[in-house]
């Protein structure tokens, strides 16, 4: 758990950070968001010192963090920041290791915790645990560089614009493998972005800033759906907050059990899936936009599965001309099925939120 | 790829290298032992001689000597240089940067017989005035690239270093010095070349080295004690500058 109290940073007579306070629980992913020179960097990297405070404290797991030594307090606290910060000079494996090497690790807890790491980032040690920094792609240093923040198990994650180097395709995986990672670790993450779809995409609470004061600390739905202020909306952005909550709904939430025989008389369910022997769906009778009766061979490109976004799952229905995806799990086989009214209900369900 | 053919023409040019070395260094060494050998060379060349071979005093003492000059006075400079360029790129130094640098700079402008000058009523004859002199003149490469190298790391890694929890030590260590290396080196490598040749006019003061045949046929007018000890200096920088080529390349990585 993190908490700010009443946070402040004075450079040359100005508060860069102005009595910031709020509390982070423990395993959950908090993003600091804000315009340019609002001091979400600022707070950030106040929490692991490399910025001295002005004023406030900062607890952390009810430690405040001036009681401790600098250097320690570091070791407890992952870091990772924009252009990745690589030592150029050693390679992947030494990289992940510097953490667990200035805590004196005995070698073979280092190796097995490289290679454990790398795993989880997908980059096989074989054959990037000897390359050097200068050897690797963007998206595969930054991995690198989240690897060694994580690599001595910390309690905290701090992460400084870790995406903001890498083209947009990349980003989007980086931040869908930072979200599984998030999941299966349960650490505590306290990310900068000025990206409010990132944001959306990755927080389960945003603090936005603005002139280094707090202007609303909230869960991205709340965010959406009742901003503070005429800021926090215009920030948010009003033209494509349908998407945007749509971002944040999973197909777990709204899919349904497959139709499996074709039910004229039921509204949607005019279709059904033809499934093989171990039950993966191979093609969809109906339910297509172009054609109601004709049969459409399953692809990968076009299923759906239960941790992707709403988003997701109607940017594929458009691009593929169908009204519904089938949902699968990790063996191929057919679990339930999304279609356009699942997506729908979310919109009449937020409207009634906002009521 | 591009870094597969890079590497592959570099280790290509690496061999090369290493033939022109080894080349050298056979050349320099026999010299020093037999430059005797070549006497009816000499003898040949130079009709009007009485003398044409240097006898006062062995090549290999004579080289011997000047590579002790050279080693000594790069020490010096080499330990003083580096320990002032880390001086003032630290917090508590950082206001003496101009002063440092402006004094090297000053060392270095001097010319060094004008250093021997000052130097000899000082300490007297011989050895201690010449290394002074050398010391100070190979101060500023030194000092200038220790500072260059330790601002070549990218502030982005020193703030990963600092937030990855290593302190000013470790920092330095770690991760400042091995990245200023190759640029460190390449300040000593000019500090000692330089001295290579400069340490002959050490001879002037009666310090021994291989400047000694050179300036004794200046004086004698003797064309062929110049060239004796004018193509050891040479040889012998060439084959320390390669040396040094080789030493900063294992430094340097990637790239």
């Amino acid at each position: 758990m993190i908490e700010l109290q009443g946070l402040t940073k004075t450079y040359a007579g100005t508060n860069v950070v102005d009595d910031v306070s709020l509390t982070l629980e423990t395993g959950e992913f908090g993003v600091l968001i804000g315009p340019s020179g609002c001091g979400k960097s600022t707070t950030l990297k106040m929490i692991n010192r490399l910025v001295p405070l002005s004023g406030g404290r900062i607890i952390l797991n009810g430690d405040d963090v001036t009681d401790l030594p600098a250097e320690q307090l570091r070791r407890r606290i992952g870091y990772a920041i924009q252009s990745t910060g690589l030592f150029p000079h050693w390679s992947v494996a030494q990289n992940i290791a510097t953490v667990p090497q200035l805590l004196k690790w005995p070698k073979s807890r280092i190796d097995d915790r490289v290679d454990e790491l790398m795993a989880m980032f997908h980059l096989d040690p074989a054959e990037f645990r000897h390359k050097y920094p200068h050897q690797l792609s963007g998206g595969q240093a930054q991995r690198v560089g989240v690897a060694r923040a994580l690599a001595a198990d910390p309690e905290v994650l701090l992460m400084d614009e870790p995406f903001g180097a890498v083209d947009p395709l990349t980003r989007e995986v980086l931040q869908a493998e930072l979200k599984r990672v998030h999941q299966q670790t349960g650490k505590t993450i306290v990310f900068v972005t000025h990206d409010m779809d990132e944001a959306l995409q990755l927080a389960t609470r945003i603090a936005l800033l603005n002139g280094g004061r707090l202007v609303q600390y909230d869960r991205p739905i709340e965010m959406m759906v009742k901003p503070a202020d005429d800021f926090v909306r215009e920030f948010i952005g009003q033209a494509d907050l349908g998407l945007k909550l749509l971002s944040r709904r999973w197909v777990h939430q709204y899919q349904r059990p497959p139709s499996l025989e074709h039910h004229a008389t039921l509204p949607g369910l005019d279709h059904c899936w033809q499934l093989d022997d171990a039950g993966r769906p191979v093609a969809l009778e109906g339910a297509r936009l172009d054609d109601d009766h004709g049969v459409t061979p399953v692809k990968p490109e076009w299923t759906a599965t239960p941790e992707m976004s709403l988003k997701e799952a109607l940017s594929r229905m458009v691009w593929y001309r169908v009204m519904v995806l089938p949902v699968i799990d990790d063996a191929g086989k057919l679990i339930g099925e999304i279609g356009m009214q699942g997506i729908m209900g979310i919109q009449a369900e937020a409207g009634s939120e906002v009521s | 790829m591009n870094g597969a053919i890079h590497g592959a023409r570099r280790l290509r040019a690496a061999s090369a290298g290493n033939g022109v070395l080894g080349v050298l260094i056979v050349l320099l060494i026999g010299l020093t032992l037999g430059m005797g050998q070549l006497e009816p060379l000499f003898r040949a060349l130079f009709p009007d001689l009485g003398n044409p071979l240097y006898a006062r005093d062995s090549f290999l003492n004579l080289m011997l000597a000047h590579i002790g000059l050279v080693l000594m006075s790069s020490l010096i400079s080499v330990t003083i240089g580096v320990a002032a360029g880390l001086f003032v790129t630290r917090p508590v130094g950082r206001e003496f940067e101009p002063m440092v640098s402006s004094l090297a700079a000053i060392g270095q402008t001097f010319p060094p017989a004008a250093v021997l000058a000052i130097a000899v009523p000082l300490a007297g004859f011989g050895f201690a005035p010449t290394i002074i002199a050398l010391s100070l003149y190979g101060l500023l490469p030194v000092i200038q690239n220790t500072i260059a190298g330790l601002g070549t790391v990218p502030r982005t890694t020193l703030e990963a270093a600092r937030g990855n929890g290593m302190n000013r030590w470790q920092i330095l260590r770690r991760v400042e010095l091995p990245l200023a290396m190759p640029v460190i080196i390449a300040g000593i490598r000019i500090s000692v070349i330089v001295n290579i040749g400069t340490a002959t006019i050490g001879s002037t003061v009666g310090a021994k080295s291989l400047g000694t045949p050179l300036i004794a046929g200046l004086v004698g007018n003797n064309l062929a004690y110049v060239i004796q000890g004018a193509l050891l200096v040479g040889l012998l920088a060439i084959v320390t500058d390669l040396l040094f080529e080789r030493l900063e390349r294992r430094y340097s990585f990637g790239g």
